[in-house]
């Protein structure tokens, strides 16, 4: 929908900042270096990247997928690669973002077969996104903006409306693609995530936020959340509850990425000074204790990137089921043994403490010793009408289905 | 319609056009999907890649990547071979592209690949006008200097990719 966009997102995201004209005198070193230790230095570790054309279900070992007994999973839709954030409209449709692509695409029932079409295009990591009331809302990197009456529009989507701009505006590289969730207040929540792996952020980095859409106000919600890209809203207490990456080059086991719940405004989660809620960082935590910080829920061990998390509020599961957490867990390649992977799930008492943290949907992870270690990235989970889970894998571009019963 | 350029098994002959034998098939079907959406410009291989799907890109990466790559006709010299392989470890080339150079998922094979391209690509990066999908290439060029980069440029395109 904005063809001028490609070069500009060029810029935002690959362009290091070494290249601004204004360029610091020492240009600080790129993420997947920034506050790796001397003694790592030979460390053979590398980010990875998704499938930019997809791959084809059939040839991936779609049966080596794991859910518990009685359960079933299933591939439900492909060919939308890097299939990211989901939400669903009142006709059915599913809206899906992504990162790395430009594209949002619409999965839709069409003379009774599911297809996947491209429904937006040329944006700017469209990561967040949120069905309300007719209107899907859009967190692409630098803005937040509004379609209206999508559903009825899918073949012609209309241009997009602004509600905010202005979100990356110094088109650095960092942790700036956004998660999208429509809070019981009627605002949008949203994440700006830390310029680096271990920097101190600027004024509104590092933080989640929520904007009015009638008004365009924004107010900060949290801070000292170094990347959250993944949240939802507690069926019951309405609170906001989030996921959270820890850093990396701190080791193999620490520290852990994080679910948390946020039941003030204005909490503190401590990034940069300290992790994990009691984990004091090796440099900006010298002269800080934890204590100062609020905690995380539950630490969800290290590395494993916490990505789409939502309470399961549907009919299908066994009534245990009722307002768990789901959690997808993309997995990080910043360790020896590679972990993370799965679909997790959270079970909580009335009150909101853990009572049980366990794999829900498991077999991405082949072989944790291999590179790569695995053949998909769960990234984004979704509860349908039905009460069925839906996963979405942006390495792959396909999203399944899980099922109970039946 | 590939193999007039990249050579009848992937092996290109020309200094200046890589080999596509022994590259990760990632990284092939990445490549054309940068040539085709226009992130990655080249006269040549632009209007190619311009009208391939993405079912096409996968088959081609799947195709190329089985081939195997012969060893490269070009020498290196006695004193970059050593240099060459200290600025490879010094710059951490390897902590991506692999112990051996030989590439990996989405990372390019370097071992052996032709030393014309090679030159072109890493002044690239390092002016910021070539394609990187992720930025940690063009970070990664930053710190080389025009001579480093003729000495790993005549270091890698003499390693034999095995
Ligand atoms: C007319 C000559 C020509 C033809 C035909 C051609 N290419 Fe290329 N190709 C090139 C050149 C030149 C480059 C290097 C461009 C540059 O310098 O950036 C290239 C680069 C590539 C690359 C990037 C490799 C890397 O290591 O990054 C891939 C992949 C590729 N071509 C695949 C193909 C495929 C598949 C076909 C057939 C569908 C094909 N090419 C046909 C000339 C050609
Ligand atoms: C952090 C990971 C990383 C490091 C470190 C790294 N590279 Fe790369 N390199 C990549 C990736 C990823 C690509 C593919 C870029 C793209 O097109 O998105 C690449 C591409 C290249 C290419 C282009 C080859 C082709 O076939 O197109 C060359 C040449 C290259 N790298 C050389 C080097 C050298 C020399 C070093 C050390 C000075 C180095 N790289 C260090 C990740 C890395």
């Amino acid at each position: 929908m904005r063809p001028a966009f490609i070069a500009a997102a060029f810029a935002a995201f690959f362009a290091a900042s070494a290249f601004s004209q204004d360029k610091p005198a020492a240009s600080p070193p790129p993420s997947w270096q920034q506050g790796k230790p001397s003694a790592l230095s030979e460390s053979t570790l590398h980010p990875f990247n998704i499938e930019m054309t997809g791959r084809s279900a059939s040839e991936l070992p779609i049966d080596k997928l794991k859910v518990p007994a009685g359960f079933k999973v299933q591939v439900w839709a492909e060919g939308m690669p890097g299939a990211r954030s989901m939400a669903l409209g009142d006709k059915g449709t599913v809206f899906v973002g992504t990162r790395q692509l430009s594209e949002v695409y619409a999965v839709t029932e069409r003379d009774g077969k599911r297809v996947a079409t491209v429904l937006l295009k040329g944006l700017n990591a469209p990561n967040g996104i949120v069905f309300n009331k007719g209107t899907l809302y859009i967190a692409e990197r630098d803005r937040i903006t509004r379609y209206d009456d999508i559903e009825s529009r899918l073949d012609n989507a209309p241009e997009a409306k602004v509600i905010v701009d202005g979100l990356d505006p110094d088109k650095q590289p960092g942790h700036f693609w956004k998660f999208l969730a429509m809070g019981p207040d009627g605002k949008l929540y949203y994440n700006v995530g830390a310029p680096g792996n271990i920097v101190m952020p600027g004024y509104f980095q590092a933080t989640i936020s929520r904007v009015d859409p009638k008004t365009g106000v924004i107010e900060t919600v949290a801070q000292g959340v170094r990347n959250s890209v993944g949240f939802d809203f507690h069926p019951k207490t309405k609170e906001l509850w989030f996921t959270n990456h820890g850093r990396d080059w701190m080791g193999d086991d620490s520290p852990n990425d994080t679910l948390n719940r946020v039941s003030h405004k204005g909490m503190n989660f401590g990034y940069p000074f300290c992790h994990q809620g009691d984990m004091p960082d090796p440099d900006f935590g010298k002269h800080r204790s934890c204590a100062e910080f609020d905690k995380p829920t539950l630490k969800l061990g290290a590395h494993i990137a916490p990505i789409g998390m939502r309470f399961y509020t549907g009919k299908m599961f066994p009534a245990e089921y009722q307002n768990n957490i789901f959690i997808a867990m993309r997995g990080s390649w910043n360790r020896t043994e590679k972990q993370g992977y799965n679909v997790m799930r959270v079970v909580l008492d009335p009150q909101g403490k853990v009572l049980k943290y366990e794999p829900f949907l498991t077999g991405f992870l082949l072989d944790a010793k291999a590179d790569p270690p695995m053949w998909g990235r769960p990234n984004d989970v979704m509860v349908m009408r039905d009460g069925a889970l839906l996963v979405s894998d942006d390495q792959n571009g396909i999203i399944y289905r899980v099922s109970y019963g039946k | 319609m590939c193999i007039g350029c990249h050579g009848g098994d992937g092996n290109s002959t020309n200094k200046t056009i890589p080999s596509l034998a022994g590259q990760p098939r990632q990284l092939i079907a990445t490549q054309l999907f940068q040539f085709r959406q226009g992130n990655r410009k080249d006269p040549q291989m632009s209007p190619i890649a311009a009208n391939l799907s993405n079912a096409d890109m996968n088959d081609l990466a799947a195709y190329f990547a089985t081939l195997k790559a012969t060893p490269p006709s070009h020498r290196t010299s006695a004193d970059n071979a050593k240099l060459g392989a200290e600025l490879a470890k010094k710059y951490q080339c390897t902590q991506c592209h692999g112990p051996s150079l030989l590439g990996q998922q989405h990372i390019p094979r370097l071992a052996g690949q032709q030393p014309d391209y090679l030159r072109t690509q890493l002044k690239g990066f390092k002016a910021n006008t070539r394609a990187d999908m992720d930025g940690n290439m063009t970070s990664a060029a930053q710190a080389l200097s025009d001579n480093d980069i003729d000495v790993l440029v005549d270091y890698l395109a003499g390693l034999t990719a095995e």
